[in-house]
């Protein structure tokens, strides 16, 4: 029973990873960019989430409200950061989006200071037995059917849609989709949009399981999610998805059992070095 | 319908095409000949927009699209078959087709993939299928197929003959004379120099970026029938 126990909070915990290194791969997908301040959009998502939701007394709203608004910040940021330096080599992006990274903690200490804040009423704090012996709380299963209807839609978005297929030939080969007549510049906004709204969602969420939100809450997923998505296979969604399920229950695994020899994200990185030295270029890698 | 003019192009400072001009009306078609590094590709890919003119014009219907990006040039109606294909290996051979229809009504999206079918219609068989598993035939096709899905006024087709089989080559050939039935234009490269030109009603024969010889396909030096030949 403990060991289902421990899959769960497990596959709980890969659900918020998915949701961050998402769009951190479908970013990596399209511009060959590791987008560092990926992780400064989810930790303004936990901010937004808690505040809209102690305004307004309604995380559903919250949630809604800072996905989108996150979304356009994510666009906001490929406009200013990432597309005047599409022409330079990656490096040079790399360096400014770790620069933002690092003032958007400061920002976020000077607007919300540098405490931590939580919800006046945390929401969904209720017990649900889901299996016999074994009970969660509606928030953890609330992370789960989230992460499950953003990644199916986001999936029926890439397979079902003139959309979807446009941004997959764009992934591709830019200039050929361009002459089949794609605006390769729309589709670099919009995945931005789902991408930051995805960080948002992970925001929101990771602020209703910790009842916190502060300034430096990006800064672990953020060295997290570029583990996933080099241990799925640069650019690869379906990698970065695996891994981050992969990574999420090995870490909860590795808590219970290792604790005594490493902590969490000792574990994590144990496993990344170790998949990596059987499989360089990570799990899901064509080359 | 189709005017080039002066057009002088570069590779950072190598000048790859040095003052190409011509016309083309609706229904004539164009070879593109002269040996490696002559400037064929460079002229195709300029008035696709993936390289930008140092000078010259490059006129549509009346409209001057020289400073416009290709993917809008596309939606003026230049369709481009690349050297190589360059077919979208990780789409479906239908999904190819959809996104070389990208820019048209959705509405109109299932005549113009029947259409393409009742032209190639191994693609229907393989419709399901990945892209990067056809052989290089079918990929020839596809890319075919892909750029009739714009509804064209003009086709730029890159090495149209490219590692592909005789029998395929023909095939590709007897496309290229229903889209001129059609009155789309064709500017066409080839290494067979002789199949290009006698499809073609014009030629320019380029060598090391300069036009070296501009006329009638027919009397190109080139040419299996010309006298020079």
């Amino acid at each position: 029973m403990l060991a289902i126990d421990i899959l769960i909070q497990g596959f709980i915990q890969g659900s918020i990873y998915a949701l961050i290194a998402l769009g951190l791969t479908l970013v990596y997908g399209l511009l060959r960019i590791l987008h560092v301040a990926h992780a400064s959009l989810f930790t303004l998502g936990g901010y937004l989430g808690v505040l809209i939701t102690n305004a307004t007394g309604s995380l559903f709203l919250a949630l809604i409200l800072a996905m989108i608004v996150v979304g356009f910040v994510g666009m906001l940021s490929y406009r200013i950061l990432y597309r005047p330096l599409l022409s330079q080599p990656p490096l040079i992006a790399l360096i400014a989006s770790i620069g933002i990274f690092i003032a958007s903690e400061e920002i976020f200490r000077i607007i919300f200071g540098p405490f931590s804040i939580s919800y006046v009423a945390a929401p969904l704090q209720n017990q649900i037995e889901i299996l016999p012996g074994i009970s969660m709380s509606e928030a953890r299963i609330m992370v789960v059917l989230l992460a499950f209807v953003l990644l199916l839609g986001v999936n029926w978005l890439s397979r079902r849609t003139r959309l979807g297929i446009a941004t997959r030939a764009t992934v591709v080969d830019p200039d050929m989709a361009m002459s089949s007549g794609v605006n390769v510049d729309v589709i670099r906004y919009s995945i931005f949009f789902i991408g930051s709204a995805f960080a948002a969602a992970a925001g929101v969420m990771v602020s209703l399981l910790n009842n916190l939100v502060e300034p430096t809450m990006g800064a672990v997923p953020s060295y997290k999610a570029l583990a996933i998505i080099v241990l799925g296979g640069l650019g690869s969604v379906r990698g970065a998805l695996i891994a981050s399920l992969l990574l999420g229950i090995i870490e909860t695994f590795g808590t219970i059992y290792l604790d005594d020899l490493l902590d969490r994200d000792s574990i994590a990185f144990a496993f990344l070095i170790l998949v990596l030295m059987i499989r360089p270029k990570g799990i899901f890698s064509k080359g | 319908m189709l005017d080039v003019q002066h057009m002088i192009s570069r590779y950072g400072p190598v000048t790859a095409l040095h003052d190409a001009s011509f016309t083309l009306e609706g229904g004539e078609a164009l070879a593109l000949v002269g040996t490696n590094g002559a400037g064929k590709t460079t002229l195709v890919m300029s008035i696709a927009g993936h390289v930008i003119p140092e000078s010259g014009h490059v006129i549509l219907d009346n409209e001057n699209i020289t400073e416009i990006p290709s993917h809008i040039r596309a939606r003026r109606g230049i369709g481009l078959v690349p050297e190589g294909r360059r077919v979208f290996p990780d789409l479906t051979v239908k999904e190819n087709l959809i996104t070389g229809g990208y820019v048209l009504p959705r509405s109109s999206e299932q005549q113009r993939l029947n259409d393409v079918y009742d032209i190639f219609p191994r693609l229907h068989e393989r419709a399901n299928q990945l892209a990067g598993s056809l052989s290089g035939g079918e990929q020839q096709m596809l890319a075919f197929g892909r750029a009739i899905m714009l509804n064209p006024k003009v086709m730029l087709i890159d090495e149209i003959s490219l590692g592909l089989m005789p029998k395929v080559i023909n095939e590709c050939y007897a496309v290229l004379e229903k889209l001129r039935e059609k009155n789309i234009s064709i500017i066409l490269v080839d290494q067979n120099s002789d199949a290009a030109l006698s499809f073609a009603d014009k030629a320019i024969w380029l060598e090391s970026g300069h036009v070296k010889w501009q006329g009638l396909a027919r009397d190109c030096p080139l040419s299996k029938g010309s006298a020079v030949y």
